[in-house]
């Protein structure tokens, strides 16, 4: 039979049995929605908690810690750039980006500009390679180390406040004075104390759930209070200047050096930053850790950031990883763990939907017994007419094929609306930490996949009773 | 044209012994216009089913234009009933949701690619003309008559100029008059070169036919021509015969 004359046919036939056709592919609408919407909903779970909380497209080493029991521990082996050397040359590692944590205590001050007065905090602080948040904050250029040699030909080569001498970047001499640091110098740079010389502020990132976390959490507690904080967005705080205390904090201050001051400012936001703290390019932490907490502090990396080729490769990794004498971040291990929690609570909603619609199919099965047995005679005529059996055959699994696909993308449709319907309920909910715009997300195989279940299973449904249809003596079946 | 060699059949759930047909051997050649014959249980349709190739269960050996039919595969068999076999059953046997012109047209869906004619819905549409349903060419079988239905069986089974028509009972659930019409039809259709064979009750059909053959307890009783079998077979039976088997 001809593609286009059995398309005739199977809309024909399902013109004249439209309420068998309804009242089966409901069923298949009604599981495939469910299908669509919980697997859709575990995706966009699935988004955020991998995407944004914790995140699975690399991994993070520490070096390994032991509890020997007797009330001290230990550690392994050190993560130096020997180290960092090592793992990059691991099968399926994409680029490794090590990670470095002040080694000294910290506190900052600042944000008059935005809450009226200056508040103080103990600063956490980390260091990353620029290249590690690469096309996530809007301007790169600004994260990046404005303190180390570097090589220039004119003063235009370099920044604001620097001149360039003997063919490398310097920062202008200038006079600290605690009311007039800022302005003895030309453009955003700030003379500093310690060095004498004026330098551009030292750019930092934070992460994208700090602001979420603040304006959700603590922005909110204090609204009715007498010390009112307003609610803060990105566009708000970015240029956000902070003063930095290095080797004091309010818990205590280094031993090896003098204390020193240091600006700060906010040029974006970034998963990758440290959940609470803030985040600044590696070399000014090696830098800083080296003056503050010597030489050792400033070889040893705290983490390193691996990316993998695949996320397939993980499991394969993370064994060399375990071979070499490392550990994974807890964040890691808690991604893991958060990705099996999700992927079985999705399994089980799969599951839901597929006896859904497993049902839906056994109730096709016997749409399609009943029809072929009110249709026997016509299918003897078509059987005298010169249908083979495989005609007959594929007559009634097309139909089944239609129906399956016409249910599979109502279905979907059918889910993809009750997820936005979710989703402008929700967006009534209070605000809180990490709330997603949407909590659903529907990737392309997500429609693919509905349409061809919706279709395996109706086609299913169909095998049996369309191999009966065919199997039918065409003589047996005129006598009806 | 037919050549059937000790043809028995046999219905399972019966005795092995209760034959629907006992050994039956005919020939049927080229261009003859044949009744069969024979009371309701006879074995009449089941004779004309083996014939036709809708019917593969028997004993013995049919062969239809040459074509032992027993050694045919499905598509082969089905192929034989699209283009070379017409079929025309009493209760018309067509399908109610299509109109006539994709009645007719129906075994140029099953032609797979080898229609013997380019254009089946203006094939479909000339046989319709010819059969006297100009006028009714969109209509859909519910609004037909017995024998328009009945005509519209008749261009369907024509549709591809087969060479073999098998008729069970076509005037059965006609009136009078327009069974006579349509044996006249199946009359004119062999006069153009048709072979007919024609399953039937009625003496008024079997009359208009050169040869008769009988059946009787699923033998054949009687081979002769027109005129020389008693009718009816059963005085008065009028009942449907096409539920005989």
């Amino acid at each position: 039979m001809k593609l286009a004359g059995l398309w005739t046919m199977v809309r024909q036939n399902i013109g004249r049995s439209r309420k068998n056709f309804l009242m089966s592919g409901f069923g298949i609408v009604v599981g495939v929605s469910t299908f669509v919407f919980f697997v859709g909903l575990g995706e966009g779970i699935r988004d955020v908690v991998l995407g944004e909380i914790f995140l699975v497209d690399q991994v993070e080493v520490v070096p390994r810690t032991f509890d020997t029991g007797l009330g001290f521990g230990g550690s392994g082996r050190v993560i130096d750039d020997a180290a960092v050397e090592e793992l990059r040359g691991l099968d399926g590692v994409q680029a490794v980006y090590p990670k470095m944590k002040f080694t000294f205590p910290a506190s900052g001050v600042g944000g008059k500009s935005i809450f009226g007065r200056d508040l103080r905090a103990e600063i956490i602080a980390d260091g990353i390679e620029p290249a590690l948040v690469e096309g996530e904050i809007e301007d790169a250029s600004k994260f990046r180390d404005f303190g180390g040699e570097r090589a220039c030909s004119d003063a235009a080569a370099c920044g604001e406040g620097e001149a360039c001498t003997d063919g490398l970047c310097v920062g202008q001499a200038c006079t600290y004075d605690e009311r007039t640091y800022l302005e003895a110098c030309p453009g955003k740079s700030y003379c500093v104390e310690d060095t004498g010389r004026c330098e551009q502020p030292i750019p930092f990132l934070v992460s994208n759930h700090l602001l979420e976390l603040y304006n959700g959490s603590l922005a909110t507690a204090l609204a009715g209070s007498s010390t009112k904080m307003p609610k803060l967005s990105a566009k708000m705080v970015e240029g956000f200047q902070i003063n930095l205390t290095l080797g004091r904090s309010f818990l205590g201050r280094t031993r090896n050096a003098r204390p020193i001051t240091r600006r700060i400012e906010l040029v974006g936001f970034s998963d990758k930053a440290i959940t609470v703290g803030v985040t600044i390019p590696l070399a000014y932490v090696k830098r800083f850790n080296e003056k503050l907490g010597g030489v050792e502090s400033a070889s040893a990396y705290h983490s390193v950031v691996m990316r993998v080729d695949d996320q397939t490769r993980v499991p394969e990794v993370v064994a060399a990883i375990g071979e070499m004498g490392f550990d994974l971040a807890e964040s890691t291990e808690s991604a893991e763990q958060a990705a099996r929690i999700i992927l079985t609570v999705q399994s089980v909603f799969a599951l839901i939907a597929f006896v859904i619609v497993g049902i839906a199919a056994v109730n096709i099965s016997q749409m399609f017994y009943t029809m072929i047995y009110q249709r026997r005679r016509e299918i003897g005529v078509l059987r005298a007419v010169g249908a083979s059996r495989g005609d007959v055959r594929r007559l009634i699994l097309s139909e089944a094929a239609l129906l399956g696909a016409v249910g599979g993308l109502a279905g979907a449709v059918t889910g993809f609306g009750l997820a936005a319907l979710a989703d402008t309920i929700a967006a009534r909910l209070p605000e809180f930490p990490f709330k997603p715009e949407t909590f659903f997300a529907f990737p392309w195989w997500l429609w693919v996949a509905a349409v061809v279940i919706a279709m395996v299973f109706c086609l299913f449904g169909a095998f049996f009773p369309a191999n009966a249809a065919a199997r039918q003596e065409p003589a047996a079946a005129l006598t009806q | 044209m037919i050549r059937l060699t000790d043809v028995k059949k046999s219905y399972p759930g019966t005795a092995a012994t209760e034959y629907a047909l006992r050994g039956v051997s005919l020939t049927i050649d080229e261009g003859e216009l044949v009744a069969i014959v024979g009371t309701s249980g006879s074995g009449k349709t089941t004779l004309l089913n083996i014939i036709g190739g809708l019917d593969r269960a028997y004993e013995g050996k049919a062969e239809v234009m040459g074509r032992d039919l027993a050694r045919l595969s499905d598509a082969e068999l089905s192929d034989l009933r699209n283009r070379e076999i017409g079929f025309v059953f009493q209760h018309f046997s067509l399908l109610d949701h299509l109109d006539a012109v994709e009645n007719v047209r129906l075994p140029a869906r099953f032609s797979r690619g080898k229609a013997p004619v380019d254009d089946p819905a203006a094939r479909a549409e000339e046989s319709l003309r010819s059969l006297g349903l100009g006028d009714k060419l969109r209509a859909k079988p519910t609004s037909l008559s017995g024998g328009q239905k009945q005509r519209v069986a008749i261009a369907r089974a024509l549709l591809f100029k087969p060479r073999l028509l098998l008729c069970d009972e076509p005037t059965g659930s006609l009136d009078t008059v327009t069974g006579e019409q349509i044996i006249e039809t199946f009359q004119q259709l062999n006069a153009e070169g048709y072979t007919v064979v024609i399953i039937t009750h009625e003496a008024r059909v079997s009359d208009a036919c050169r040869r008769i053959i009988r059946i009787e307890d699923g033998q054949i009783v009687d081979d002769g021509r027109g005129g020389n079998v008693d009718h009816p077979i059963i005085p008065g039976d009028t009942h449907d015969a096409g539920d005989d088997e």
